[in-house]
């Protein structure tokens, strides 16, 4: 019944979001959406890094990429990512949102207004209150809400803005977000 | 708030009749983002804002510089830097002169990097260089070329990527000072451009949106970077068709790292990661 999983991230959750992707199955049948904070200096290498052992195919889009089940579509360093309404991808490298590019609440908002009641947003461990705003978009545009939890999250700020910000429908570990993943169909 | 599509029609219409700009192919979802922007910074509701554009030419002229604010960087990604000194550049190195064509330069960092470039591979001597923006603001920033230091740290990891390092041998360093091509000041907080730089670009305003070749020349290599992201489909193709008319044959357009030409236009040129190099 889903179309779409969009997930944010910031510092420590690299190692969430590989093992997220190692554990999906090659036939995946939805697209992920992922903004995720990354430091300045590893701007590349990033794509790869999460490429090696996912089971489904990584990629940093291209503007007006139209956007397919069972791949994932990382946020390009350095430029925010949006979903238009037909589904495709828009690139933009307009001013820093909350001193980030790409914003997660950005991806958010834009993938809720697109996928509405057809999409889970997942907000993981960060440093920063970018994606808390854009859960909030999600859940009120009939999205499903998930958080990390915060118990479990190297860095807690996130995902404990989120959950000020919104009564989302889970608090996940890592595993139930992996369990929850795989069931989807 | 939440604007409707036919909110976003209504302003674009009203634009379009009440000045030279024409918005309406235009990527929606930025359009409509900086248009709320806009309507949040002024605190206004659309009406208050269409009635303010439609009788107000100063107040019009802020807003469509809002509208086609972009930001850039020194270097910004050196991957294509890198491919510019090694792959491009060197073509013309036996060129009389060398015109290049910055479309859409916005603040003027790409500008600046093009000539740092050149300057290095000696080859800014027979450069000409042409930089358009469609915003004047950005122009009389790029003829400044005085850029805020502390947020801006990471144009000298991408000047040392750029000009100093080499990908293809790590034992080779050239240690290029960065006063040779601006003062770091940081005190005002402030890169400044060196006035040898400064003085040699030719900078107009120019809308690609109408298509013209405003400096009435052709071109060896054109850049166009993050530009036409904004843009609807409909509308690269004009751009691109303008480019092809107006480069030499063996001439490259650089587009941004994840912009990409589609359509028939694109069998016009043979690509190679983000350069495309005119049949």
């Amino acid at each position: 019944m889903y179309k779409a999983v969009v997930i944010g991230g910031s510092a420590g959750s690299f190692q969430v979001i590989t093992r997220i992707l190692n554990s999906l199955p090659k036939n995946f049948p939805l697209p992920i959406l992922l903004s995720l904070h990354r430091l300045k200096h590893v701007r590349s290498g990033f794509v790869e890094a999460l490429s090696i052992k996912s089971g489904i195919e990584v990629v940093e889009p291209f503007d007006k990429d139209t956007i397919k089940p069972g791949k994932a579509y990382l946020a390009p360093s350095n430029y925010h990512m949006y979903i238009e309404l037909n589904k495709k991808i828009a690139l933009s490298t307009e001013e820093p949102v909350n001193h980030s590019r790409p914003s997660i609440d950005l991806t958010f908002e834009t993938a809720a207004q697109a996928y509405r009641d057809k999409i889970v947003g997942i907000i993981l461990s960060g440093a920063n209150r970018d994606g808390a705003y854009g859960l909030k978009k999600l859940k009120q545009l009939g999205g499903l809400a998930i958080v990390q939890d915060p118990n479990e999250c190297q860095v807690k700020t996130m995902t404990e803005a989120s959950l000020k910000m919104t009564q989302v429908d889970h608090i996940f570990t890592t595993q139930q977000i992996i369990n929850f993943l795989q069931n989807l169909k | 708030m939440i604007l409707t599509d036919q909110e976003v029609t209504y302003f674009v219409t009203t634009i379009k009749n009440s000045s030279p700009y024409d918005f309406s192919e235009y990527s929606e979802k930025s359009l409509k983002r900086r248009l709320q922007k806009i309507l949040l910074d002024n605190n206004m509701d659309l009406i208050a804002l269409i009635n303010k554009l439609k009788t107000n030419k100063e107040f019009l002229e802020q807003t469509v510089k809002d509208i086609t604010v972009n930001t850039t960087e020194l270097f910004r990604d050196p991957l294509i830097w890198q491919t510019l000194k090694y792959r491009i550049l060197p073509k013309f190195s036996e060129n009389k002169t060398i015109n290049i064509w910055h479309a859409g330069c916005s603040t003027g960092q790409e500008v600046y990097s093009m000539m740092i470039l050149l300057n290095e591979l000696d080859l800014l001597d027979k450069a000409k260089i042409f930089a358009s923006d469609i915003n004047t603001d950005a122009l009389e920033a790029a003829k400044k070329g005085l850029y805020k230091y502390r947020f801006n740290i990471g144009y000298l990891d991408n000047f040392d990527k750029v000009i100093k390092e080499n990908p293809f041998n790590y034992d080779e360093y050239n240690d290029v000072p960065y006063n040779k091509y601006f003062k770091i000041d940081k005190v005002s907080d402030s890169i400044i451009m060196n006035d040898f730089l400064k003085k040699k670009p030719i900078f107009r305003q120019h809308d690609l949106v109408k298509g013209e070749n405003l400096y009435f020349a052709k071109f060896d290599l054109i850049l166009c970077r993050n530009v036409i992201i904004y843009f609807k489909y409909s509308l690269q193709n004009k751009v691109f068709k303008l480019f092809q008319d107006h480069l030499y044959t063996n001439g490259y357009l650089v587009l941004g790292m994840h912009e990409t030409m589609l359509g028939d236009i694109a069998s016009r040129f043979d690509k190679k990661g983000q350069a495309y190099r005119k049949k």
